[in-house]
């Protein structure tokens, strides 16, 4: 699992429902405190799932994290496998 | 005191959060299987519950990794997905039960990390919602690293259940064990839904002839070639060590494509009197 600062960032609004509130809230804002380089955070913002992927989001915290935006099994599966 | 009982579920959030979409027929039994296993426990009147669980990332991160954790807080709290469709609450834990258990790890070989404070995911509270729903028993949890690698061995966890074992056996406290997780999974990742049967009727029945010699000699590769979430087993490899040569039943069988997860069940049955 390359990318730490993606990683920690999802799994930080899994965990915390505060931390979920600034992110529903303001996603970019919420961004800002993460090391994130270009291409994570446009796949964060565009909430490209395939991309956070392939660049590393690991399944158990990209699941999850996609479960709090409601996207169903069958569209996650479609991303991931893309 | 012996122990009064012991069992390992799988822990498929799917079982509370979309329980629905599973074969009603499937649901069902995966119902009746906790029964027979909360029956079996309450009847053994335990006071302590040792938990035997996996990490998916609520406690643990890449910032510090350790391959055992074992949780001496005074409570804990969960469940964090607030998707789990199970209460949150605080459940009791045993500080004391939890620092003799460590002392005794540390003389015998294994340095397990420990927490003052600790969280619980569906890893435990799926199971303690079916088999102890009020959740007043203490707990002391042991969480294993299944995620990131490199990860313990499967004969490093037989090798701690027997070390635990001798702790338990001199502990004042009626314990019971829970084990959970697996069986053959992939969560969230590219085969999410692949279910290798084979695999789980293998591992089932090796648990079943206590077979510690053969389930020692899993590899981490085995494990993961069945699905990430399988290396979940880690925690039943512990519980075989610390069973060593008595023999559970199988409870359940069932695959669950819908929770795309092997589930199984196994009871160690009346331990004492």
């Amino acid at each position: 699992m390359s990318a730490y600062a993606l990683n920690k960032m999802l799994r930080d609004i899994n965990q915390s429902a505060q931390k979920r509130q600034s992110y529903f809230a303001d996603a970019a804002a919420f961004a800002e405190a993460y090391d994130l380089d270009g291409s994570e955070r446009a796949a964060f913002l565009s909430f490209d799932v395939g991309a956070m992927y392939r660049m590393g989001a690991h399944g158990l915290i990209l699941r999850p994290f996609t479960l709090l935006r409601q996207m169903p099994e069958a569209d996650y599966l479609r991303a991931i496998r893309s | 005191m012996p122990i009064v009982f012991a069992c390992a579920t799988s822990h498929a959030p799917g079982i509370t959060a979309w329980s629905d979409v599973a074969a009603p027929e499937q649901l069902a039994k995966v119902k009746s299987g906790f029964a027979s296993l909360r029956e079996a426990l309450r009847a053994a009147r335990p006071e302590r519950l040792l938990l035997l669980t996996s990490e998916h990332w609520a406690n643990f991160f890449l910032d510090h990794i350790g391959a055992f954790c074992l949780g001496r807080a005074e409570h804990y709290e969960g469940p964090v997905e607030p998707w789990l469709k199970i209460e949150p609450r605080k459940i009791p834990g045993d500080p004391h039960l939890a620092a003799r258990l460590l002392e005794h790890c540390y003389a015998n070989g294994f340095e397990l990390s420990h927490a003052h404070e600790m969280r619980f995911d569906h890893g435990t509270m799926v199971p303690l919602s079916f088999l102890n729903p009020t959740m007043d028993i203490p707990i002391v949890p042991i969480l294993f690293n299944t995620l990131a690698p490199p990860r313990a061995r499967p004969e490093r966890c037989v090798l701690l259940g027997r070390v635990l074992r001798a702790a338990l056996d001199r502990a004042p406290e009626r314990i019971a064990i829970i084990a959970t997780g697996g069986l053959s999974h992939d969560p969230g990742e590219r085969n999410h839904g692949y279910i290798d049967s084979e695999f789980d009727r293998r591992f089932l029945s090796l648990m079943a002839e206590a077979n510690l010699a053969d389930l020692s000699r899993y590899t981490d590769e085995e494990l993961l070639s069945a699905g990430a979430g399988t290396l979940e087993l880690l925690a039943w490899l512990c519980l075989a060590g610390i069973m060593d040569a008595r023999r559970p039943q199988v409870a359940l069988y069932e695959p669950v494509p819908q929770w795309a997860t092997g589930i199984g069940m196994i009871s160690y049955g009346a331990l004492a009197g």
